[in-house]
């Protein structure tokens, strides 16, 4: 119990701990903002209540003394100042660090009471203005309620055990109103007037007179003594509006004095609108669906047989119900982009700061939605990316002005749709590259003649500064320069199947364009046929198919390589690679009575792909077209065979692997 | 679809919480400017839901407050919405306490409100 708890506090503590730190850097950059310190408030009030709830110490102290400090910025009876943000940010820090702990089940060395004491000390300093008499407000009063935190006199203890002889239940309900509710004393009436039409208030903490004073935080408890079922005083409450969330448990008396119920039989929540489920669940999930989908292509192969109409009838519904289901379940592995740029803001401010630069964030199309699984792989190359930007892109805030610029510099992330991929572009509007630095460096090193140098374009430029050990930057940083990263990072997005491109434009700025496949389960591929057996291309590798006379294909050093104008292309044929052996009936295959045969009609269909700044020629028998092809992983047996990435299920049934441009060499 | 009665002396804000419920599929059935208007009109009109301005003059010898308690005593189960103003906290207890369901704080917040009413609905 207690660990499905936490799995869920977990995540959603993380969400909250990244709102948080996107808010205060907004607020940093408008400290008037009253939206953005309401949102961090009640992210720093429901984090609290969590981790009191679930008997985190630390956090919830620390978040408590954060919590008072943003009350009073958020009353203005404190100005926000670069202090403050600081010792806020920090707190924030120290948060993420116990929540990993926690996360990590390591014995928290973490000590919070250098962090704890800081707050105060701005808690407790003058208030510089004028508003003092406000700052009376018995906050004291407000003291937050813990559900288990309600002891009971004698006389109580003797009321309840009279009232459960009698055959009442007693129930300690606790309401926590959404934080942004208006005339919250008039909300707390409401709550214990309809309260009192099901059952007696025996004692409320904070106590009834100053709930109706509006003398709390956000929530309160009651123990009601009543007729009515738990179920039904928790529907009671959900009906009144700005209560966000309803406890009620029944108190246990049985027990000697002292915190009672401590084995609370939770029934709660308003309005669950989503459900966390395990990520491993969710695959479980969806091979399944792949097993069920090659199952149904069984079943209608032998109802194909039979020809019995109402049975064909059942098989095409069950069909389109599969692809259905199929359809449903993709959408779960996808998540908004949002789920990695999020923590960006917080991260380029502190990299600027670091830097002493001065920069603009501009994050556009973060709700579009993309695989999990590529999601997860792409985080650190776009961290490095930005980082690059940064500190070789952006310059300090005084070249910015000597060049007639902003003294800020724009950093912006576009996310978009295009035919059938996610692009991803990061651009900044910093000093780009200089050719003549990547030329001479390059020329230095030795890693291009003169000639190639002269021909120098942006995509060569990136290929040239994604070298290992190249860099332009003289000084080297905390954040890069030390030469490794691009290359890292091309070969990152080319593994998931995506493409990293450049351009750059001297004192205008830089972009970087990430071409990304929506998802690794459906791909797009072209079906090619070797012999008897199918492969499936990955579309994105693919540059162009040909089809080339037989003796076109010329030996180059023991090579075969075609010429595709003027570029000599290394030709490999799959037959070879993979062991085929294409018999004569083979060669005359033909579904559609197409020309198809290498030999016969003396054309050969090539497939050319590309991989980084490579291309490959791939001799097949036949191209047959593209399909969107589902992806399933091979097993551990076959896994590392070189070539292959995985399998797919044909509409026939049958299986074809899938290749694996980056390993065929 | 439910049929809701908007209850405030100004035309304004009629026509605002109107959109608001019209907006989401809610059939304004009857609307009324005065509170003694709002007693007659409950009575012919008989609505799912209420909202009440309980900061309207008196006039006729009715205020929002009387309304609440008249349409209450004519149905007890009549499905009052209280629209107050910031401050007037004395005003909604009292409405409360002669039997109103549930109170929005102007300015109203069309989600809030719709939210109210919906769970008045349930």
């Amino acid at each position: 119990m207690q660990d499905s708890y936490r799995e869920l506090f977990l995540s959603e503590s993380q969400e909250y701990l990244s709102n948080i730190s996107n808010r205060l850097v907004k607020l940093e950059s408008n400290p008037s903002d009253p939206e953005s310190l309401n949102e961090i408030f009640r992210c720093v009030h429901t984090l609290k209540g969590m981790s009191a709830t679930m008997g985190y110490e630390r956090l919830t102290q620390l978040s408590h003394h954060m919590e008072d400090l943003l009350e009073e910025l958020r009353g203005q009876k404190r100005k926000v100042t670069p202090e403050i943000m600081d010792v806020l940010f920090a707190s924030v820090d120290v948060l993420s660090e116990l929540v990993e702990d926690i996360k990590t089940n390591r014995e928290s060395e973490i000590n919070i009471s250098a962090y704890i004491s800081e707050l105060e000390q701005i808690i407790h300093s003058d208030i510089p203005s004028a508003s003092k008499a406000e700052a009376a407000f018995p906050r004291g009063k407000t003291s937050p309620v813990h559900p288990e935190s309600i002891e009971f006199s004698e006389e109580e203890l003797k009321a309840i055990r009279y009232a459960k002889s009698k055959g009442f239940n007693i129930f300690k309900i606790n309401i926590r109103l959404v934080s942004d509710c208006l005339m919250k004393e008039s909300r707390a009436f409401l709550i214990i007037t309809n309260l009192k039409k099901i059952g007696e208030i025996l004692k409320a903490v904070p106590p009834v007179e100053e709930l109706e004073k509006g003398f709390f935080d956000f929530s309160f408890s009651v123990v009601l003594i009543t007729r009515e079922a738990q179920a039904v005083i928790r529907q009671e409450m959900m009906m009144i509006s700005e209560v966000e969330g309803v406890y009620v448990n029944p108190v246990e008396v049985s027990a000697p004095v002292g915190p009672a119920a401590n084995t609370p039989a939770h029934a709660y929540i308003k309005k669950i609108q989503s459900l966390r489920i395990p990520i491993e669940r969710l695959d479980k999930i969806m091979n399944l669906i792949g097993e069920l989908a090659i199952a149904r292509i069984r079943l209608s192969q032998i109802v194909a047989n039979i020809k019995e109409e109402s049975l064909e009838e059942a098989s095409v519904l069950l069909s389109s119900l599969i692809s259905a289901l199929q359809d449903e379940i993709m959408q779960t592995r996808l998540l908004p982009v949002a789920y990695i740029l999020d923590t960006f803001p917080r991260m380029v401010r502190d990299m600027a700061k670091k830097e002493e630069k001065r920069i603009d964030l501009e994050i556009v199309g973060s709700d579009i939605e993309l695989d999990r699984v590529i999601l997860d792989e792409i985080g650190d190359p776009l961290v490095h990316l930005i980082r690059n930007s940064i500190d070789h892109g952006i310059e300090s805030p005084q070249e910015r002005k000597a060049v007639g610029k902003p003294p800020a510099g724009k950093l912006q992330i576009l996310v978009s749709r295009q035919k059938g991929q996610i692009s991803i572009e990061i651009s900044d509007d910093g000093r780009g590259v200089e050719f003549d630095a990547v030329k001479n460096i390059a020329l230095r090193k030795g890693l291009i003649t003169q000639e190639e140098a002269d021909g120098l374009d942006d995509k060569k430029v990136l290929d040239l500064i994604s070298l290992p050990g190249f860099s332009t930057s003289e000084k080297i940083t905390d954040i890069s320069g030390r030469g490794v990263g691009l290359d890292a990072v091309k070969s990152k997005i080319e593994s998931i199947g995506g493409r990293l491109d450049f351009t750059t434009n001297l004192g205008k700025g830089s972009t970087f364009i990430l071409s990304l496949p929506f998802t690794l389960a459906i791909i797009k591929a072209m079906l090619v046929r070797v012999g008897k057996e199918v492969f499936a291309v990955p579309l994105i590798n693919i540059r162009e198919t040909i089809k080339v006379e037989k003796h076109d294909i010329k030996v180059l050093q023991n090579l075969e390589v075609i010429r595709v104008r003027e570029e000599i292309i290394p030709v490999l044929r799959l037959d070879k690679e993979f062991v085929i052996t294409i018999s004569p009936e083979d060669k005359n295959r033909n579904a559609l009575g197409e020309i198809n045969s290498n030999q016969e009609d003396g054309r050969v269909p090539i497939v050319i792909v590309e991989f980084g700044k490579h291309s490959l020629g791939l001799v097949v028998s036949q191209v047959i077209g593209e399909q969107d092809i589902v992806v399933k992983p091979l097993t551990s047996l076959i896994k590392r065979t070189r070539g292959i990435a995985g399998a797919t299920i044909l509409g026939d049934g049958k299986v074809a692997l899938i290749l694996d441009i980056m390993s065929l060499k | 679809m439910a049929r809701v009665m908007i209850v405030d002396d100004a035309l304004f804000m009629r026509q605002l919480l109107t959109k608001i419920f019209v907006d989401e599929g809610y059939e304004v059935c009857v609307e009324a400017g005065t509170a003694r208007d709002a007693v007659e009109k409950y009575k012919e009109f008989k609505p799912d839901v209420v909202t009440m301005d309980i900061v309207m003059p008196m006039m006729e010898d009715l205020d929002g407050i009387g309304a609440v308690k008249e349409i209450l005593k004519f149905d007890p189960r009549a499905k009052v919405v209280v629209v107050s103003v910031m401050g007037e906290q004395s005003l909604v207890v009292e409405a409360i306490k002669a039997g109103a369901k549930d109170f929005v704080v102007k300015p109203v917040r069309p989600a809030r409100l719709l939210d109210v009413v919906k769970g008045l609905l349930r």
